[in-house]
């Protein structure tokens, strides 16, 4: 299934919580939240980081989980990606662009993790 | 006949890799107690695996999405993260088991202590996780679980009551809690989890489309189903060994105990080998599936097949998966009884996988002609009130028997 730009879908159902994918097939996150503008209201950008993941939880948990990722700051631990650099939704939400140029997928950032000389690669 | 006999393989593989350490424990132990009685659970658990299996390995193929992927999709994030941290906490608990019941056989077979087989364990499988591709892992550990077939042949050999093993097959319920704990324990011993998630998972690694449904059904019904008579043998020769001599199994070893009874120092060093073998792929299998799940749920990137470089937080977190079963299973704990505890949680946590699961397979916007059938259908939401039911009482049984001990 796939889906063309004019065409309706239900947003909780097929959108909110969808694996992205970059132009290269790299999962660089999830839509976590999305940002509606205009009236009627159209998406104009999805969001994603671990930032968001307060918005995502019963209202007596947001404060626990603030405290394990951080505050909601713009450009770190949450991302907005405009509807412009969506390409297609089919299994996932894939991008035109790479992630790195997006700023996303940065924990997958191999030196990071000390994993390059894993013997396994 | 190039695709059948690869598929036969993969058959053969899923046969040897059916049993892990939570059937080898609960299914001996029930044996040892109920001798026949408890075979019918084992048939209703072996068939709810293959349901749930052909579910997740044809929601996998179609729409290319391994169980947590989905979990997020229809549950959302926060439900979703309960489900995620109920799987996580029961993935830790049956790595840990696996790992302690590497040591106690590795114990059996050398002579060295188990505390530093737990640490040798642990590094022989990163060596061999290193050294081997995804498939052949697969087959290293589903080839050489097939020698359990020795507990089949012990079975034949000891000559039972046919008609009393027959009659095991036939469903009855007592009303005695330890009864019922076992017939929660040997079906949950079954239907662990983490070999679907590991397998839907491995579906999207070896990069299945919908030409490999086929296989799916037939991995399902023959794989898991061979499987289960495996299962039912352990069954079968704890009844008439352990039964008639009162004989408690609380270690691991005694499980291997009815093969050399039949067939001396080769049926047991077969029987430890199998156990080597299965217990050993159920350690890497239940560190990926908590890797996988944890990576899908927060979108990273995953997989054997991406290699560390590219998923690095996925590699890191199965050998944090491992890291913290080495951690329990040298805590001093029994590992037969954190096998229990196991076991029994993860029926617990199963309908919150399984729920998800059976609303994506029977959506035709996600599997289009694929969705499921009305036979799917019937026996999805059949095996979800069973587990509904078994998922309620597990916890009170567990402490009502006190684990099974009376």
């Amino acid at each position: 299934m796939s889906l063309r730009s004019g065409e309706e879908i239900r947003l909780g159902y097929r959108l909110l919580d969808e694996q992205i994918i970059d132009v290269d097939g790299k999962r660089c996150g999830r839509v976590d939240d999305l940002e509606l503008r205009h009236d009627p209201p159209r998406v104009t950008a999805i969001l994603v980081g671990v930032g968001l993941y307060p918005r995502r939880v019963p209202r007596r948990l947001r404060g626990l989980v603030r405290r394990l990722v951080g505050p909601e700051t713009w450009g770190e631990n949450a991302l907005r990606i405009p509807w412009e650099e969506v390409d297609r939704i089919d299994a996932a939400v894939r991008l035109k662009g790479k992630a790195e140029e997006l700023g996303l997928g940065n924990g997958d950032d191999p030196d990071r993790w000390m994993v390059r000389r894993l013997p396994w690669n | 006949m190039k695709t059948i006999g690869k598929i036969a393989l993969g058959i053969i593989a899923a046969i040897g890799g059916f049993l892990d350490i939570g059937d080898l424990v609960f299914n001996t132990q029930a044996g040892a107690t109920f001798r026949f009685d408890l075979l019918w659970a084992v048939v209703l658990g072996t068939i709810g695996i293959a349901v749930y299996a052909e579910m997740c390995g044809r929601v996998a193929a179609v729409s290319g999405r391994p169980v947590f992927d989905v979990i997020r999709m229809r549950l959302g994030f926060s439900t979703g993260l309960v489900a995620l941290v109920a799987s996580t906490f029961v993935n830790l608990l049956t790595v840990g088991a696996e790992l302690g019941g590497l040591a106690l056989i590795l114990e059996l077979l050398f002579d060295t202590t188990y505390s530093m087989f737990v640490i040798l364990a642990f590094f022989l499988l990163i060596v061999i996780v290193a050294g081997l591709p995804f498939g052949g892992l697969e087959r290293l550990f589903g080839y050489g679980g097939l020698l359990l077939f020795v507990f089949v042949a012990t079975a034949i050999h000891q000559e039972p009551d046919w008609t009393a093993v027959g009659n095991g097959f036939i469903p009855s319920i007592k009303w005695d809690p330890t009864y019922l704990y076992f017939v929660v324990g040997v079906f949950s011993a079954a239907l662990m989890p983490y070999e679907v998630h590991f397998y839907s998972s491995g579906a999207i690694e070896e990069r299945w489309t919908k030409r490999n449904l086929k296989e799916n059904r037939l991995n399902a019904m023959f794989g898991y189903g061979i499987g289960g008579i495996l299962a039912c043998a352990l069954i079968v020769v704890s009844g008439q060994l352990f039964h008639p001599l009162g004989v408690d199994p609380t270690d691991l070893g005694t499980v291997a105990l009815p093969a050399q009874d039949a067939f001396g120092e080769t049926g047991l060093l077969l029987a430890l080998g199998g156990m080597l073998f299965a217990i050993g792929g159920a350690t890497i299998d239940s560190s990926f599936a908590g890797a996988y799940n944890v990576a899908q749920f927060l979108g990273w990137e995953w997989g054997r097949y991406r290699g560390p470089r590219k998923a690095p937080r996925f590699t890191i977190a199965w050998l944090l998966f491992l890291a913290l079963g080495v951690v329990l299973a040298e805590s001093g704990i029994n590992p037969v009884d954190i096998t229990e505890y196991s076991v029994v949680f993860s029926v617990v946590a199963l309908p919150f996988t399984y729920l998800p699961l059976i609303l994506i397979a029977r959506d035709r916007t996600f599997m289009g002609e694929h969705a499921n059938g009305r036979l799917a259908s019937v026996l999805g939401w059949g095996y979800f009130a069973v587990i509904i039911v078994l998922a309620i009482a597990a916890i009170p049984l567990l402490l009502a028997t006190n684990g099974g001990g009376g």
